[in-house]
């Protein structure tokens, strides 16, 4: 069974219409490229799977389990984590509280002992403070963890947010364009880190992606859209020479007349 | 809040238990010593006028601490705040004035009444954000205010309660000096308290929430349910503090809660330092003592007989003036410029800033 299942989803703001009977199942495991021109709708889905919008029509599954039109903190909840394309973080804070702040949900709440910090308060910040150093170090950012990220450059406030999604220990990751404005190294160090979590940890991901040569070399299978729909699907070397996919992204020739 | 490490050589953090330590270096402790013992001493050396200044700003900065949590960290407007004082004071006065209860029943009685107003009054959060939500939290000022003036017409007590002076442990606390020591220790208390809450969950989901709703959200965070935290416990801090003056005063009286008092609490965040726990003390201490300040300055100028029938209206427009050139000249406040010669000498010889700081 696939672990994310999409199924006709349809989303309007007033008349203009962004996603159009979108479908698409993403398995255990997998590497699943989402790709498309600017506007395609990319960056709408993941606001839907995430709840930040609400679908007019189309259902959307986790494990089985209906997830549509469940509120942000819910979906969350129940694993799903994402990043955001412009980083999103939380710039007056640490490195360590940003990714502290990504395991809320695995905390429990108990306001009066924290307003205390008593001893139970202090052995789970303890504990999850070690949870999240075991992040820091995944993702190499041991020697910013104390500073605060707005004053990071553009492409370490990326991999932050990144690790935020991953100290939530999520079982399916959202990634949108982590990529985008990175120099080459950390293009090849946010491979690497796929990789490691594909092979590692074994968590499914969506990712979005503009970077096609990156596609084509990670991706397990990729979906393409196009004005909100489904212009093709399937694996990398097939759909990335499909005439319908290029026309898409460089336009197709007027037909001889 | 995680801490940075300090800026000396030497210092080294072992376990992650060893960052919650809150004074890590030697100086640090050293600091923190003396600043204890000048504190312990002021009574003792202070004449009565500077030791009421004193429990002044004690008092202040309960309810600045207060304010700096809903405003600062979690980024919801209140001008509610005197409401709020006016509450916890009425709360104490009529408790004792009615059922003659003692100061261990009254001032939580106070915190919760406190607190199931921050509930209703910070419903309106949930939907509005910013000036709009400032002028919801008007509507509890008002209430408080209209309540407390019906309660001393229709009881008889149209220039105020009185409240005989507390009893702790059968002793009753009446000397100045007594009063200096509680309320140092309340002040304690709420720093103590806003600290913890800052450096545990509820603290980062409140920061969380004042940079981004949504992200936060995304990130796992019940949104509503934490803004009703910030401000149902922000709000049983302000009614003890507010409980706290009406004993301290022995007299509660609805005109000492004006909206003035509530611009004054929200001028006390941004001249301290918008968050900052440190810029909430600063704060408090700044415009609690500035009429003063102006009032001994318009003393000291020739002709002061002349002007002494101005000093009123000097004062409040010298806190305007003052306010204006805060918000333009510093936004960070009085924690900014501190913060800003401290990384002088860190850093001297050289004349750089720290990175991360514009």
């Amino acid at each position: 069974m696939a672990e994310l299942e999409i199924e006709g989803l349809t989303l309007a703001f007033g008349g203009l219409r962004v996603l159009e009977g979108v479908s698409l199942a993403v398995d255990a495991g997998e590497l699943f490229a989402l790709i498309g021109p600017n506007g395609a709708g990319k960056t709408s889905i993941f606001n839907c799977i995430s709840g930040l919008y609400r679908p007019q029509a189309g259902s959307i599954r986790f494990r089985g389990e209906e997830i549509t039109g469940l509120p942000p903190p819910e979906i969350a909840r129940r694993g799903i984590a994402r990043t955001f394309q412009h980083g999103e973080l939380f710039g007056a804070m640490s490195v360590i509280d940003n990714l502290m702040t990504g395991r809320h949900a695995l905390m429990r709440g108990a306001p009066l002992a924290e307003a205390l910090f008593l001893p139970s308060v202090r052995r789970a910040e303890i504990a999850h403070r070690e949870a999240v150093e075991r992040v820091i170090a995944f993702v190499e950012l041991e020697r910013f963890r104390h500073a605060p990220v707005g004053g990071l450059p553009f492409g370490l406030q990326k991999l932050c947010g990144f690790a935020r999604a991953l100290a939530m220990e999520p079982r399916f990751l959202l990634l949108d364009e982590p990529s985008a404005g990175l120099n080459r190294d950390e293009r090849e160090d946010l491979a690497r880190f796929l990789l490691r979590i594909r092979h590692e940890l074994g968590v499914p991901m969506i990712w979005i992606e503009h970077d096609m040569q990156m596609v084509a070399d990670l991706a397990d299978r990729v979906h393409v859209l196009d004005y909100g729909r489904t212009i093709a699907s399937g694996p990398p070397d097939r759909v990335l020479s499909d005439p319908a996919v290029i026309g898409a992204y460089l336009g197709t020739a007027p037909a001889a007349s | 809040m995680s801490k940075p490490l300090p800026h000396v050589s030497g210092c080294m953090r072992l376990s992650y238990g060893d960052e919650f330590r809150l004074f890590e270096t030697r100086i640090s402790r050293l600091a923190a010593f003396g600043f204890a013992v000048v504190l312990a001493m002021l009574p003792f050396v202070a004449s009565p006028f500077v030791l009421d200044l004193a429990t002044q700003v004690l008092l202040a900065s309960i309810g600045a601490l207060a304010l700096m949590l809903l405003t600062g960290f979690a980024g919801q407007v209140s001008l509610g705040h005197a409401g709020l004082l006016a509450a916890g004071a009425f709360t104490t006065g009529i408790l004792f004035r009615e059922f003659a209860l003692p100061f261990w029943v009254t001032v939580p009685a106070a915190g919760l009444v406190g607190g199931l107003l921050g509930l209703v009054f910070g419903l309106p959060s949930l939907r509005l954000r910013g000036l709009y939500l400032a002028v919801s939290t008007l509507a509890l000022h008002f209430v408080v205010v209209y309540l407390g003036a019906e309660y001393e017409t229709r009881r008889g007590f149209s220039t105020g309660i009185l409240i005989d002076p507390p009893r702790l442990f059968g002793h009753e606390i009446y000397a100045p000096r007594e009063w200096y020591f509680i309320l140092l220790a309340a002040a304690l208390a709420a720093l103590w308290i806003s600290f913890n809450l800052l450096r545990s969950r509820s603290g980062r989901a409140w920061r969380a929430i004042r940079a981004n709703e949504t992200v936060a959200a995304a990130l796992g965070i019940r949104v509503a349910r934490h803004k009703l935290y910030a401000f149902v416990i922000t709000s049983a801090m302000t009614a003890v503090a507010g409980a706290l003056f009406a004993l301290y005063r022995g007299f509660v009286s609805i005109e000492a809660f004006s909206l003035y008092l509530s611009i004054q609490y929200v001028a006390m965040i941004i001249i301290g330092g918008m968050g900052s726990l440190a810029g909430a003390l600063l704060g408090a201490l700044f415009v609690t003592l500035f009429p003063y300040g102006i009032e001994a300055t318009m003393a000291a100028l020739p002709g002061a007989g002349r002007l002494a029938g101005d000093v009123f209206a000097v004062n409040q427009a010298a806190f305007g003036v003052v306010m204006i050139l805060f918000l333009v000249f510093e936004p960070e406040g009085l924690m900014g410029i501190w913060r800003r010669v401290r990384d002088w000498f860190v850093l001297w010889p050289f004349r750089a800033r720290l990175p991360g700081r514009g």
